[in-house]
């Protein structure tokens, strides 16, 4: 599903700072990975890799076969559209847009109509527990609430991959748990293939593979079992 | 601590450069208006006295008579007043000259024996063969001229200058060039002497003079010789101190630039605009640095400070920026003005630069300032408000868009309402600064139904954007709906500067259809023959003698001599229309209220009374039957008014008599204008061809049909608002600086959603489309709240100005013909404005964008 070949991302002119360095991967269809490190460790920089937001100095990122690299901006954003869903630390919702708006926003950026748009956003805002507050604006709403939300977003258009940054992280711990069912809860009904970066050991467990990064390189990768056992 | 905020300003300023340029700019141009205008005025007036006392020499006290001047037994009677110890008499004509250029020179006449003792006369060397060329005036042909207008024609001593005169074209002899000082500066060097009775008799004066100029024996005190001429004199004759002449001037000019002063306060007005806009947008996107300062233990009062310490800073530099800029704009605005003043007043100035004014440029500077502060208020307060735990958490916060509130759609609604009863049901006098508060409640009323306004007419603009745009279209209108605050400062600087537009051009056109069936009832002969062809330059004038010839010829029916002035009636300058009144009746009927047209007729052509411009009734309140009285430089005038007519002469009035009448009390028998009717099935541009062959090459006369003359007639209107078309450019520009700068930041604040809108699926071409239609949408909402306010605020005009100014009743029309215009010019400078920073939006990194940690 999502294959990293020797993949580098560098930064800088003169003195060269590799925030990936040569980093190989492959995740599998329904996968569930955790990426943990310590802060600058290249984390973010793979997620950004993978949804083509960013691209690699060297090496190929592939989805589903295909090198994002060769393809242009407009299908890169087309092929995130459809098959990545996204979702980030500070959940980066359109404060102006009410929470049923936010999600209809892809679909709407795909051509539906917004009625059409509006109809799924509320069936998805339901899923995700928060159908009775359609009408309300982010900034209305809790941590966990907005979370919520971005996660309605980034699954509008059932994609097979979800990417998620830390999507706990500016959660208190009892939300951030609901956060992870929820995801579970998803997972088992879509068979969403999910890499989520996270810090917390907790989050890890929800996943069925962890891989450690330090300094741009991988520096364990462990199934679930071996994780834990470890501990 | 204020040390550490300010820092934080400047590298706010410093990171922002293109907002802060803007900004500047927005406040700069503000300024600039309102103290150009200004000193532009004043440099006029001062330019205008300049040339009144450089003409005047060294007198002390000076006689005139208005446009007919006075009889020369005035002069004897000066003459032979204890205390005076000069008195000279002087004609002043604008003449033309019969080059090829015919272009105009100023021709003072002056008695060649006494004149040295008022003005000095210093000629070039080049002036060898005369020992005293003002001597060299005895003879009839003699002429000096100025350096600066030799150099220009190529003249030396001996040379002839032809000129037109009221006796034809004549030839005249350079006899002496003098050197272009003093009263050689005058007219920008486009002057020449002349024997002062050969004047009179070329220019057609008769027996009268147009001044004298006088100097006062040292003991006698000059305004106790003033007092004693003026009992002695009759009361036509205006006695004054040179450097006080300039008053009655400065009256017609103020005129002029109140629509100016308008102008400058509609610019400001914008600038506050974008002053709020920047510091709304400026808060929001500093919110998380607001947040860390009030975590770091800065009080609200102290965020507060920091903004409203940056707006004092913005308003010190932009008011700095603007004074300079304003002295500039002076410049052109001067010579703007002399140009209207010698056009509509006959004024004559000598071009100086800009006078400047530490008072106006402190009122200025003050202004600037203030204004600023009043933009930067609202968004300085709501960045002390803010939450500092939401900013840090770098999540989504807002500013409380509070700005949808019924309280402000009630107050606006009230307001406007009050301001427009103002307008229909308040007296007409309770004077100008009173009126110009009804448009001012009208403003403030529309500016808080603005958000309301903007966001009703953005939901009717949504199905259309849906049909023609698809989801962008209405994501764009979305966008705009979402954010009233942001929207509403950019749709109000629109709106503030296309108010003005249109409500002015409204009336401007309305004035001219009323004036154009006005010339249809009233001005309808069918040739008309003009000694200028500039409404009041009427120093030079046909004799009748002209007038006879040219009724001699075929096809003339009858001619109807014309003259017109403007005399000086209760501290105003009137109109005064002297015609042959039995051919007027002959063509125009009906026209006569308040009397019997028969009876009025009967009167006129009698030369028992005279009729007043409606105008005139409205701002004098006399009537038929009441009598009129009127200074003349010979006997008091005292007649019954008989009539009153439609009449658009002049905005203070105007007063109709035969032509024997003013002959007999003005003793004047000069011509301005000869109108022709030709028999029935006579062509006109024959009649034309003839009358200009009469002329050519003898006199300077410009001969139109009916609708040319019509045609000069709406040139010379366009030509009187020329001021209003300047101060419509001026807010077009500002408009137009409004929204390019509320466009530049508005796609700046956002660069984090659109950064998210691309990484949820949004392809740049659907981004650039969404940035540039929104900006069109907020172009198109601008442009119909402008004309909303546009359509409310002619009525303002209609109602109030032109009866405050003119006491004219000009009948309400608003034309969306200008409102179609001004909607593809809106939206094509939207886009264009949005243009750039919508590349720059798609091209920079989603990442980088989103600017997570
Ligand atoms: N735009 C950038 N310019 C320079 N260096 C960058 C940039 N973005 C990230 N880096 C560097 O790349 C490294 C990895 O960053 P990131 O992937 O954000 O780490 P993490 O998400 O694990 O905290 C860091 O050392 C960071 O300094
Ligand atoms: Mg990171």
């Amino acid at each position: 599903m999502i294959q990293l070949e020797n993949v580098s991302r560098e930064y800088g002119d003169g003195k060269v700072v590799y925030a990936l360095d040569h980093v190989s991967l492959l995740i599998a269809k329904g996968e569930r990975v955790a990426v943990m490190g310590p802060s600058g460790s290249g984390k973010s920089t793979l997620l950004n890799l993978v949804c083509g937001l960013d691209e690699p100095t060297s090496g190929e990122v592939k989805i589903d076969g295909t090198n994002i690299a060769s393809l242009d901006d407009d299908r890169r954003t087309r092929l995130r559209r459809e098959k990545i869903g996204m979702v980030f630390q500070t959940f980066n919702l359109l404060s102006t847009l009410t929470a049923q708006e936010n999600v209809a926003l892809p679909l709407r950026l795909n051509g539906s109509s917004k009625k059409e748009a509006d109809s799924r956003a509320a069936a998805m805002l339901d899923k995700v527990g928060l159908g009775a507050r359609v009408t309300h604006r982010p900034d209305q709403m809790s941590g966990g609430e907005r979370q919520r939300i971005a996660i309605a977003r980034a699954l509008i258009f059932q994609p097979p991959v979800l990417l998620a940054d830390e999507p706990t992280g500016n959660l208190d711990s009892k939300t951030g748990e609901e956060i992870l069912a929820l995801m579970d809860g998803l997972h088992r009904e879509f068979n969403t293939t999910i890499l989520m970066v996270t810090h917390n050991e907790e989050a890890a467990e929800h996943c069925d593979r962890v891989i450690r990064l330090r300094d741009g390189k991988i520096v364990s990768s462990t199934t679930a079992k071996e994780h834990t056992t470890k501990q | 601590m204020l040390s550490v905020l300010a820092q934080i300003t400047w590298k706010q300023w410093r990171q922002h450069r293109l907002r802060t340029a803007l900004t500047l700019l927005g406040i700069a141009l503000g300024v600039a208006v309102f103290f150009g205008v200004r000193t532009a005025n004043l440099t006029l007036l001062s330019s205008l006295t300049t040339t009144i006392e450089k003409l005047a020499g060294k007198a002390t006290l000076q006689i005139t008579g208005g446009e007919s001047g006075f009889p020369e037994a005035v002069w004897e009677t000066v003459k032979d007043t204890p205390g005076v110890r000069v008195a000279q008499p002087v004609i002043e004509v604008i003449g033309n000259t019969a080059f090829a250029d015919q272009s105009s020179l100023m021709i003072v006449g002056v008695d060649m024996l006494g004149d040295r003792e008022l003005r000095e006369y210093e000629f070039d060397e080049t002036t060898t063969e005369i020992a005293d060329p003002l001597v060299a005036l005895a003879q009839p042909d003699s002429i000096l001229i100025s350096r600066t207008f030799a150099d220009k024609h190529n003249l030396k001593d001996g040379d002839k200058l032809p000129l037109f005169t009221s006796q034809g074209r004549k030839e005249f002899t350079v006899r002496g060039i003098f050197k272009p000082q003093g009263m050689g500066e005058v007219f920008d060097g486009q002057i020449a002497v002349m024997d002062v009775f050969n004047a009179q008799f070329v220019f057609g004066r008769g027996k009268n003079i147009d001044r004298i100029d006088l100097m006062n024996e040292p003991e006698v005190d000059v305004l106790a010789l003033r007092q004693k001429l003026r009992e002695r004199l009759p009361a036509g004759v205006e006695i004054d101190r040179p450097a006080s002449r300039g008053t009655g001037i400065e009256k017609a000019i103020s005129a002029m630039s109140i629509g100016a002063t308008i102008a400058s306060f509609i610019a400001l007005l914008v600038g506050v605009f974008i002053i709020f806009n920047t510091f709304s947008i400026s808060v929001n996107q500093r919110w998380k640095e607001i947040g860390v300062l009030r975590a770091l233990g800065v009080e609200r009062g102290n965020v507060q400070r920091m903004f409203l310490g940056e707006a004092v800073l913005m308003g010190v530099i932009g008011s700095a920026l603007g004074i300079f800029l304003g002295y500039f704009l002076a410049i052109g605005a001067e010579r703007m003005l002399s140009q209207i003043a010698t056009q509509l007043f006959s004024q004559v100035s000598t071009q100086q630069p800009p006078v400047f004014r530490w008072d106006f440029a402190v009122t200025a500077f003050v202004i600037g300032v203030l204004s600023s502060l009043i933009g930067a208020l609202m968004p300085a307060r709501g960045a002390s408000r803010l939450n500092p735990i939401l900013a840090l958490h770098n999540i989504e916060t807002r500013q409380q868009e509070d700005i949808l509130g019924k309280t402000r759609l009630i107050a606006g609604v009230v307001l406007v309402i009050v301001s427009m009863g103002l307008i229909g049901f308040a007296p007409a006098k309770v004077g100008m600064n009173v009126q110009f508060g009804y448009a001012a409640l009208l403003l403030f009323g529309m500016v808080l139904l603005l958000p309301k306004l903007t966001q009703w007419i953005a939901r009717l603009l949504r199905p259309l954007m849906d049909r023609f745009f698809g989801s962008e279209g209405v994501l764009a209108v979305d966008t705009m709906i979402q954010s009233p605050r942001r929207t509403s400062a950019t749709v109000g600087a629109l709106m503030v500067g296309l108010m003005f537009v249109f409500a002015t051009a409204a009336y401007v056109r309305s004035y001219q259809t009323t004036v154009s069936g006005w010339m249809d009832r009233i001005v309808n002969c069918d040739l008309f023959v003009a000694a200028s062809d500039q409404a009041r330059s009427r120093t030079y004038h046909f004799s009748e003698e002209l007038s006879l010839r040219i009724a001699a010829l075929p096809g003339i029916k009858r001619i109807e001599n014309v003259r017109i002035l403007f005399p000086t009636y209760a501290d105003d300058s009137i109109g005064m229309v002297a015609l042959d009144f039995d051919g007027w009746f002959e063509r125009v009927k009906n026209v006569v209220e308040q009397a019997d047209e028969n009876e009025a007729r009967e009167k006129m052509v009698a030369g028992e009374g005279v009729m007043v411009a409606r105008n005139f009734v409205e701002r004098y309140h006399l009537t038929t039957g009441d009598r009129l009285k009127l200074a003349t430089p010979t006997v008091p005038f005292d007649m019954p008014i008989v009539g009153v007519i439609e009449d658009y002469t002049s905005e203070k009035g105007a007063v109709f008599l035969d032509r024997k009448l003013y002959k007999k009390y003005w003793n004047d028998s000069s011509v301005d204008m000869i109108e022709i009717n030709l028999h029935p099935g006579t062509d006109r541009a024959t009649v034309k061809t003839e009358v200009q062959r009469l002329v050519r090459g003898e006199h300077r006369a410009f001969v139109y049909t009916n609708q040319e003359y019509k045609k000069w007639i709406m040139d010379l209107i366009n030509g009187f608002f020329a001021l209003s078309y300047m101060q419509m450019a001026v807010s077009i520009i500002i408009a137009a600086l409004g929204i390019v700068n509320a466009l530049m930041i508005s796609v700046a604040e956002r660069k984090r959603e659109l950064g998210v809108l691309r990484a949820i699926g949004g392809l740049r071409s659907q981004i650039r489309k969404m940035i540039l239609l929104e900006a069109a949408a907020i172009a198109i909402v601008g442009v119909l709240i402008g004309a909303i306010a546009g359509f409310l605020n002619t009525w303002f005009i209609v109602r109030t100005m032109a009866m405050m100014v003119g006491g004219w009743t000009i009948p309400f029309s608003f034309s969306p013909v200008m409102v179609l215009i001004a909607l593809p010019l809106a939206i094509g400078i939207a886009l264009l404005a949005a243009w750039l920073p919508a590349r720059k939006a798609v091209n920079t990194s989603v990442v980088e964008a989103i600017g997570y940690e």
